[in-house]
């Protein structure tokens, strides 16, 4: 692969953490800013965090690169060309050593199986098909043309040519003129084309057919269009096709347009495939981006028990116009055009750090199955004081019975019954002892259920919180902009506001999940340690939340300034402490789930 | 003239000229887009004699992209929904071909009687049957021949249908039909409305109970 550096091996990576390799650090990113383009900017950090992983952020172009080093090295060992190379390098889901291993076992059976060359069995096995075949229509004529072409090739199977010529046959045929068995267009100044298995149609429907395959069902791999005929149309005829030949006449200017996002959209395809076979690679999940993330580190499926893949893209927007735009233009730009943050290791958008894929995964799973209805139950039931059944009360008296127990208890004050007499619309006796320990007896059997929303809600809460986060933006800029008016600050002097917003939301992300992951601690110091770590961050968030939505007046812009300043860097450090403290503990095994994990040890006990 | 026109026009010319493979091509209306194919059934399988249509639309794309069809006379097979004639054959999908043509994939859909594929069913339930018991479900194929796709009875001025369960023969749930036949109405005439009807697999649940009565006092 093509990353610079290898930090595969856990140890190593966190010794260097340890000793402070800063140095080392350095002189990489500087490689890599010469590396990429101006789509890319790699945030220089001068040290990195424990909770960061390396990656590498590559262009449609850098994935094409590397699909060119592979296709060339099988070029050279293999002595085919580009086309081929590439036909088969697809068919083996670009695994260089498994094609190699079955090249050299059974070369013929490769190069048929990847489209590369024509069959030399024709004859289809399936009765509907020989039924087809046989009947008088197009297809049967061209048959023995394309069993001559295919014992022609079977001849000389150990040394496919170098280089496939497409044939370009003009039209004319001594005897009869051609007709295109599809069109049945017959003009005979017609173009026409066909791969080795020679199934002559002509330019124009190869051109729509490929362009409907392309368009219409996202195909890469298009095969020839005769039936049962398994050639791939190799990427040098693709292009033929797609691509006008520079000097050619300009024809139908919506066709050709056509015809070259096809093309552009196939190279996407490719390169799709590609990042679909290697697992170090990961297509950018936000719509219409085409850029690639490669993460060596994180590649396997015991990796994300140690760490929290969270990877950026690279591409931050509309790259390179930012320059022309407005401030309030820039400033929406930010939010709109935020980084594409994403997890390496699963699905799930956004950064779900600290806690790790499979936690978070299983949270998500939760909450969406259990949340309401654990609301619901919450609002609506009692449990029986006797046998813990959830009970809804659904009409009738206070005078409840237990249809399982048969326990008699009041449903106000929870007591047994029996001391309540014939006072059965009402209940005055909430404070007998009787009472009192019922209903202590039900809050433990509901703690589980409290436990679950306690944690549900404030993960609810924050997640809610985060998606206001636009207001938020758009106050903010009203205030800032507001603040330069009242005071003789300028732009540049009002972006601590902005700076502290971004600030609230990245921590708010932090805190949602810290939530989730607090959920499936185990009880002990280390989880009293995680909470504490996390109240302090809830503090400091809701503290600068409130500094920020505090009013504007001239006067008290300066402490203002001065204090939201000061909470963004404590919030931005309390933010940190939260990460490295998660992602140093899932290094050193050092967390202890309350429930099985996958590649962590089962739980100690079931208590919650 | 539009490719795709010239290319459905003179597949129609051919089919109309072809005298010996028994395929037909007609328009349902002015539209060359929307057509009627029918083929006489297989000889030799329990859909000789009858006659199938089958309900063709050329989509936009064609023929790179391949023709919709399924049958407009009720098919007891496999591989064809008995309840809304869909049909699961691969070159009507990813084994399409520009090359095939209206004819030949409609020569197909004849094999396709010829050939059933019960390990990939469109119609789970006339698998079953058919991977069960093939002469129950062969005799059940040739009586929706006959009622559905107007083949001679052999059986026609013999005495009586002697031991044919007519409820399984005609594709329908027995307690289907006594259900209604509870209702006061004679049993002959249950079937026939629910033939009628169609009322099988998923069709029963958007078919009310007043509707089958309405069409039992027709």
């Amino acid at each position: 692969m093509g990353s610079d550096y290898d930090l595969s091996d856990d140890g190593e990576y966190y010794d260097e953490e340890m000793f402070d390799g800063t140095q080392d650090d350095d002189s990489e990113d500087d490689i890599e800013m010469e590396n990429f383009g101006d789509d890319f900017k790699i945030p220089s950090k001068g040290k990195k965090k424990s909770y960061e992983v390396d990656y590498e952020s590559l262009s449609q172009q850098d994935v094409e690169s590397l699909m060119q080093k592979d296709v060339d090295y099988i070029c050279g060992i293999f002595g085919v060309d580009v086309d081929t190379a590439s036909l088969l390098l697809r068919h083996m889901k670009w695994n260089k050593e498994k094609l190699t291993e079955q090249y050299m076992d059974n070369l013929t059976a490769v190069m048929v199986a990847a489209g590369a060359s024509a069959s030399e069995e024709t004859t289809p096995s399936s009765p509907i098909r020989t039924h087809s075949a046989s009947s008088p229509t197009g297809t049967t004529t061209r048959r023995p043309s394309t069993r001559a072409a295919s014992k022609l090739f079977g001849s000389k199977p150990a040394k496919p040519t170098p280089s496939r010529p497409i044939q370009r046959q003009p039209s004319k045929k001594p005897d009869e003129p051609f007709v295109c068995q599809i069109c049945f267009n017959d003009a005979p100044d017609m173009q026409t084309l066909a791969l080795d298995c020679e199934h002559t149609f002509c330019t124009e429907c190869w051109t729509d057919y490929v362009v409907s395959k392309i368009r219409d069902e996202s195909e890469h791999s298009i095969r020839c269009m005769a039936e049962n005929c398994a050639l791939v149309c190799p990427d040098s005829f693709l292009r033929g096709l797609l691509v006008p030949e520079p000097g050619a006449p300009v024809g139908d200017k919506e066709k050709e347009e056509q015809n070259l996002k096809a093309w552009s959209r196939l190279q996407e395809l490719f390169v799709r495939y590609f990042v679909a076979c290697n697992a170090n690679l990961k297509f950018c999940p936000y719509p219409s981006c085409t850029n690639t993330v490669s993460c060596p580190s994180a590649a396997s499926k015991s990796s994300l028990t140690t760490i929290v893949p969270t990877v950026s893209c690279g591409a931050r927007g509309i790259g390179g116009e930012s320059q022309e735009m407005s401030q309030s233009q820039q400033l929406g730009l930010s939010i709109k055009g935020k980084e594409h943050k994403f997890c390496f290791g699963c699905p799930i958008e956004g950064d779900h750090r600290p806690v790790i894929c499979n936690v978070a995964k299983m949270w998500l799973k939760k909450c969406r199955d259990d949340s309401e209805t654990a609301n619901w139950i919450k609002s609506n039931t009692k449990e029986c004081t006797n046998c813990q059944s959830t009970i809804e009360k659904n009409g009738g008296c206070n005078h409840m019975t237990c249809k399982k127990c048969k326990h008699e208890f009041c449903w106000v004050c929870m007591g047994p019954w029996s001391e309540h007499g014939t006072a059965w619309y009402s209940c005055n006796r909430y404070d007998e002892k009787t009472g009192v320990e019922a209903r202590d007896a039900q809050s433990r059997s509901r703690a589980s259920l409290e436990r679950y929303l306690h944690y549900y809600n404030r993960w609810a809460n924050h997640e809610q919180s985060a998606k206001l986060s636009l207001d938020l933006y758009a106050k903010t800029e009203k205030k800032m902009e507001e603040m330069q008016i009242t005071s003789d600050l300028t732009w540049i002097e009002v972006q601590f506001m902005k700076k502290a917003v971004e600030e609230v939301d990245k921590c708010r992300m932090t805190l949602k999940w810290t939530y989730a992951m607090a959920y499936y601690l185990a009880k002990g110091n280390e989880k009293d340690l995680f909470e504490d770590n996390q109240r302090d961050l809830e503090k400091a968030v809701e503290d600068l939340s409130e500094l920020l939505e505090s009013p504007i007046e001239a006067d008290n812009i300066p402490t203002l300034r001065q204090q939201v300043t000061n909470k963004t860097v404590y919030v931005q450090k309390r933010n940190e402490i939260v990460l490295e403290d998660t992602a140093n503990g899932f290094m050193e095994g050092r967390w202890r789930w309350n429930v099985a994990v996958d590649g962590f040890d089962a739980p100690d006990e079931v208590v919650l | 003239m539009d490719a795709r026109l010239r290319r459905v026009n003179k597949e129609i010319a051919d089919c109309k000229n072809d005298k010996t493979s028994q395929i037909k091509i007609d328009l349902f209306d002015s539209s060359p887009f929307h057509l009627k194919g029918s083929f006489p059934g297989p000889q030799g399988t329990p859909y000789e004699g009858g006659n199938f249509e089958v309900d063709i639309i050329i989509p936009e794309s064609y023929p790179f992209q391949p023709v919709k069809m399924k049958f407009i006379t009720k098919v007891y097979h496999p591989n064809v929904s008995s309840a809304s004639g869909a049909i699961c054959l691969d070159i009507l999908k990813d084994a399409w071909s520009p090359v095939l043509t209206l004819k030949s994939t409609l020569i197909s859909l004849q094999s396709l009687l010829c050939s059933p594929e019960p390990n990939d069913p469109q119609d789970a339930e006339v698998a079953k049957h058919y991977m069960t018991s093939k002469a129950s479900f062969e005799e059940t194929a040739r009586y929706w021949t006959q009622i559905y796709a107007g083949a001679p009875d052999p059986n026609r001025g013999k005495t009586g249908a002697g031991g044919r369960d007519e409820v399984a023969i005609a594709g329908l749930e027995r307690a289907h039909v006594d259900k209604f036949e509870d209702m006061g109405f004679a049993r002959s005439k249950v079937i026939d409305a629910l033939r009628r009807l169609n009322y099988r697999g998923s069709n029963v649940a958007q078919i009310s109970d007043e509707r089958v009565v309405e069409e039992l006092l027709k």
